[in-house]
């Protein structure tokens, strides 16, 4: 198990390497050069600024700084905010974006789980159909348009009632996270049930679960014990490519509901090609998502006793 | 023993002649893609979504054909008109500045504090109103200093309900007003309230007025709606059956070349990728060996890398110059980042069906490589690379749709869903049209090729076949 | 029969499948003696399996129904819906493929455990113990270390000993093996046998054996019961069966047998193959396949004929009185 871990965190490492170099390299690509934005500077202030974010020196010495900075952890300072440190922008909306994107995974997970057990149990009948026309709907509409739409759906709620049934924008309390994490959850909820779906049948046609049925066990005892966990196994397995795929969708939920959180700066960074902080978060990010993914695994390893006994 | 009621004889028992038994095997023997399309075809739902398929194709190559209209042809006279039939419209002389009505006899500024201000009476229209201009007026209050004018959708219900003035007068013995902000043909409930020049008084006075669409001479010779268009006459203003964006272009155009744009990378990207993924997972599994781990130590590399913030990376490492589009950026990005699934798929196939006896047999017949490859080893990957083909295509197209919703997408002015939605969100409160078009055609889209996906793999599962 | 402890009657099992209904079992009787075995013997997809799986409740319902019948066992019907209580507890039940009829993600020991906690409300500790006991008793090494271990740590011939403890567990009056040594090695196969007969013993138990290898039956048997296409062809004691088979079907599987006694005798296959269960065929299931068929085989289904005065008995009409008696194998003049 240990050899299995290191070996993973070590591929990860290169893989976190890899993301980085890519950044620097693909910031440096970029046709003209990062100052080329702002308004006529004099070549005094030019060459001041590029003093100030080391643009003077040659590209390999740029790319020795980066690296070796990004291991003490500096990701240096914003181009367009020029009092702020990278640092501090992640320190102070990461939190934002985790807590979102927390949310969102575990109503995912719960409701895929939920609602697959229940479309296995009920299949082909009434309920089955019904969840399933929802699901296929969650697995083809984009997620910024579910985002719009809760938007939307708040905005109208709000009006009907004539009070704030729940904030439409903004961040603080737990309201205003709950409908922005269950529309950055829809996505990957509907993905999950499906598969859920598909694992409870095929957990349900198993020899082991003619074998509990013969033992004379209970309906709920054999699908507590028996049908659930084996089923939840595959479903772990997504749960790291989810968590990718949540990150990412949280961009646009915080986009359409003005939250505070990386995302956005990220997006914004993006569109103001905001250099430092484009490779700050990107690096960032990718590390997180690639610990992650790790993570998961390591964690599938604990709950199913193959991998875990023989790793 | 009941049987012994039958009055069984003796030639019951003779022998049977066993010709009489003999049955006819009744079942056609189809090929394996004969098979899978008679199954597909029993799949209601993967019929519809082939014909749903089908329609976009038509949508999107035989539509501009029929429908010409100009996608990037802006008309500020329409802007963000909901979808409808075509609108008439009054034409109108070219504006003149209309000198506001002034009562020569009455002081500038009154003394009285803005309590004891009265209300405006007699507020009308001074002209029929049109979405050109809405020209009121009223009697002027004495002692008054000024006017503030409101304008509501709906009738306010007290001072506090106002809000902030659309304009002001600051002389009290102007006693008009003309509103050219964006007319629109709905009702509007017009407001004023006295002031002593700063302060406003208590009451206020409210007409509601409703504005006829109309268009200007010069504008309707322009667009052409009229040989010789007077003043007074009606024309009939260009026909946009499902509206138009906030620049007042053709939706439906737009959502023709936008499907153009969103097609275009959510079906080539993933066709690329599939073909350089099978052949790199093909020769991979094929060749085996160290080639083969070095290979797929690559892929594995590859799909560990956070997909859509590499696609962001690549867009910005890219450029898009000016007058480029930004698709063939895309399209490198999604093909560059999207090979390992397939070639990992192909190369565990290949794999697998390198094992089977029948190869071997088919080399103890002296088969070659090529041969091997060429008739037992891609068509037995076919299936399983179709199916994924059909599932990369949303992908494809939910990653164009993110990559220009938060515009690291195509560039403007060349629409795609994905980017008509990102304008579409900004006015979603007002106008749902612009936002609603776009985001519905790509969730048909994405349904349909799901839906077609599904059907296929059910299809081409060999476990189903003989199962019933 | 005073001493049968279970006694089926009529029993019919049909499946809707996309094709239509499958008509699987069909009027299968027989009764199981307290202590003895009953062997079901047939080839893939005669009903032998679904006529036990529906003893045990076992048939997926839908697409499957059971249309007909009784099962006795201490004066309550098993195929009524209050039986649960039984299986597992009075009856035992053991897979073909070991590997697979074990869930893969719990302990053996909790596995084995979970039947004594269930009808038998042990606590937790004392049904680990019994577990642990129980794989002592099937000729498990360390039970102690083994009960913790998952199934994937077995191996296949280990596994079915877990399974045989497992449905051993509460002491049932009846196991119920369905192919048991199918999926295993020939050495492994005797070895399981062994365990079975000896557990038998010691139990006092009653074992329903289906199995398609008559191998198998000679060695355990007691009673036989022939299947072919849903239906009981012949029944009798091991002896009967093999050394006077009444019905055409089972001579032909006596020829396609090798014998100690005549090492030399070629083997003979039964030609062709049985028929559609789709739409059984108006007469006699094997009248295509056997090479006495008469005209009356094709037209009316043959009945259970008593052979002789033991409990021996034949479902063909060459037992008829007015079938022919020259050429006739199984009329002894």
């Amino acid at each position: 198990m240990f050899r299995y871990i290191a070996k993973r965190l070590l591929a990860g490492v290169i893989t976190i390497w890899f993301i980085a170099t890519a950044t620097f390299f693909a910031m440096h690509a970029v046709p003209g050069d990062p100052l080329m934005n702002d308004r006529a500077v004099s070549d005094e202030v030019r060459r001041n600024l590029e003093a100030r974010y080391g643009l003077d020196k040659p590209l390999g010495e740029q790319y020795i700084i980066f690296i070796s900075n990004m291991l003490r952890g500096d990701f240096g300072i914003s181009f367009t905010q020029q009092n702020r440190r990278v640092n501090d922008i992640i320190r102070e909306h990461f939190p934002v974006s985790a807590i979102l994107g927390i949310l969102a995974i575990i109503i995912a997970a719960l409701g895929g789980i939920l609602w697959g057990a229940l479309t296995a149990l009920y299949r082909n009948r009434l309920p089955d159909i019904l969840i399933m026309l929802l699901v296929i709907l969650g697995i083809s509409v984009p997620g910024f348009v579910f985002a719009a739409t809760g938007q939307l759906a708040l905005v109208h709620v709000n009006a009907i009632f004539g009070v704030k049934v729940l904030p439409v924008a903004g961040w603080g309390t737990f309201s205003h996270m709950l409908m922005p994490a269950l529309v950055l959850g829809l996505g990957t909820m509907a993905l999950l049930t499906r598969l859920m779906r598909t694992s409870m049948i095929d957990v349900m046609g198993e020899d082991y679960i003619r074998t509990a049925h013969a033992k004379g066990l209970s309906k709920q005892r054999i699908f507590l014990r028996h049908q659930l966990r084996n089923a939840i196994l595959p479903v772990v397995t997504v749960l790291g490519p989810q968590i990718s795929a949540i990150t990412t969708g949280g961009f646009v939920v915080e986009y359409v509901f003005a939250i505070p959180g990386l995302g956005r700066y990220f997006v914004q960074a993006v569109q103001q090609l905001d250099y430092t902080v484009i490779m700050g978060t990107t690096v960032f990010y990718g590390a997180f998502l690639v610990l992650m993914v790790i993570l998961v695994d390591i964690l599938y390893g604990f709950i199913d006793p193959r991998v875990r006994v023989s790793a | 023993m009941n049987y012994r009621a039958h009055d069984l004889k003796r030639e019951d028992f003779a022998p049977l002649e066993k010709s009489q038994l003999d049955e006819v095997v009744a079942r056609p023997s189809l090929s394996y893609w004969q098979d899978a399309w008679r199954r597909f075809k029993q799949n209601t739902r993967a019929i519809i979504s082939m014909y749903i398929l089908i329609a976009l194709a038509v949508f999107t190559l035989g539509g501009p054909l029929l429908w010409t209209v100009d996608a990037s042809k802006q008309n500020l006279n329409q802007t963000s008109q909901p979808p409808g039939l075509a609108k008439h419209a009054l034409v109108v002389s070219a504006f003149e500045r209309w000198v506001l009505p002034t009562d020569p006899s009455r002081p500038e500024y009154g003394d009285l504090p803005p309590e004891e201000l009265a209300n405006p009476e007699g507020l009308r229209a001074a002209e029929a109103p049109n979405t050109q201009s809405v020209r009121i007026t009223w009697r002027p209050v004495a002692e008054a200093g000024g006017y503030n004018i409101y304008r509501h959708t709906r009738p306010p219900t007290s001072l506090q309900d106002l809000g902030l003035p659309l304009g002001s007068i600051e002389t009290g013995n102007v006693h008009g007003y003309e509103d050219r902000l964006n007319l629109k043909q709905e009702d509007y409930f017009y407001s004023v309230v006295t002031t002593d020049g700063f302060d406003e008084a208590e009451t206020y006075a409210t007409l509601q007025l409703r504005p006829q669409l109309a268009i200007t001479r010069e504008h309707a010779l322009e667009q052409g709606l009229s040989e010789d268009p007077r003043a007074g006459d009606t024309v009939t203003l260009a026909f946009y059956p499902l509206g138009t964006d906030y620049l007042g272009r053709d939706m439906l155009a737009r959502l023709m070349e936008g499907a153009r744009v969103s097609l275009f990378i959510g079906v080539i990207a993933p066709l690329a990728f599939v073909i350089f993924g099978v052949a790199y997972g093909g020769f991979s599994g094929y060749i085996g060996g160290t080639i083969d781990n070095i290979l797929m130590r690559l892929a594995d590399f590859v799909v560990a890398l956070p997909f859509l913030l590499f696609m962001i990376l690549f867009k910005i490492a890219f450029g898009i110059g000016p007058g480029e589009s930004g698709v063939i950026p895309m399209l490198v990005a999604l093909v560059l980042l999207s090979w390992p699934a397939t070639a990992r798929l192909v190369r565990g196939q290949v794999l697998q069906i390198r094992e089977q006896g029948y190869i071997d047999a088919a080399r103890l017949m002296g088969a070659s490589n090529h041969y091997l490859i060429a008739r037992h080893i891609l068509p037995n990957t076919m299936g399983v690379v179709l199916v994924t083909f059909t599932f990369a295509v949303p992908m494809a197209i939910f990653a164009e749709a993110f990559l220009s919703f938060i515009g690291m997408g195509v560039a403007p002015p060349t629409p795609s869903w994905g980017s008509m939605c990102n304008e579409g969100v900004k006015t979603m409160l007002s106008h749902p049209h612009e936002l609603i078009l776009p985001a519905a055609l790509i969730s048909i889209t994405v349904l349909a090729f799901n839906l077609f996906g599904d059907g296929l793999t059910e299809a081409l599962d060999a476990r189903m076949r003989g199962r019933e | 029969m005073t001493d049968s402890i279970l006694s089926v009657r009529d029993l019919a099992v049909e499946f809707d499948t996309f094709g239509g209904v499958v008509k699987a079992v069909r009027n299968v009787s027989f009764d199981l003696t307290a202590g003895q075995t009953l062997a079901i013997v047939g080839e893939s997809g005669c009903g032998k399996s679904v006529t036990v799986q529906s003893l045990m409740g076992l048939i997926p319902m839908p697409p499957g129904r059971i249309t007909h019948g009784r099962a006795l066992f201490k004066d309550q019907d098993l195929l009524s819906i209050g039986a649960r209580g039984i299986r597992g507890h009075h009856m035992g039940m053991i897979f073909q493929d070991p590997m697979t009829s074990l869930n893969p993600t719990m302990r053996i020991g909790d596995q084995i455990a979970e039947t004594l906690v269930v009808h038998k409300q042990y606590s937790r500790k004392h049904a680990q113990d019994e577990a642990v006991s129980l794989l002592a008793r099937t000729h498990i090494p360390e039970p102690g270390r083994r009960a913790n271990q998952y199934p994937f740590e077995f191996s296949g011939g280990m596994l079915q000993r877990a399974m045989i403890a497992q449905a051993l567990a509460c002491e049932p009056a009846i196991l119920i093996a369905d192919e048991p040594t199918t999926a295993l090695d020939v050495t492994i196969q005797a070895q399981i046998l062994e365990l079975m007969q000896t557990l038998q013993q010691d139990n006092g138990m009653s074992i329903i054996l289906i199995t398609h290898d008559l191998a198998v039956v000679a060695r355990m048997a007691d009673q036989v019961a022939v299947m072919y296409a849903g239906e009981i062809v012949e029944t009798g004691s091991v002896e009967d069966i093999f050394y006077q088979p009444a019905h055409p079907y089972n001579q032909g599987l006596q020829q396609a047998m090798t014998s100690n006694q005549q090492p030399d005798r070629v083997l003979s296959p039964i030609p062709g193959s049985p028929p559609d269960l789709f739409s059984p065929p108006k007469g006699c299931g094997y009248c295509k396949r056997c090479p006495h068929a008469m005209s009356v085989c094709a037209e009316h289904p043959p009945y259970l004929t008593a052979v002789d005065a033991s409990s021996h008995q034949s479902r063909c009409w060459l037992h008829h009185e007015l079938a022919p008696v020259h050429n006739n194998p199984v009329r002894r003049p």
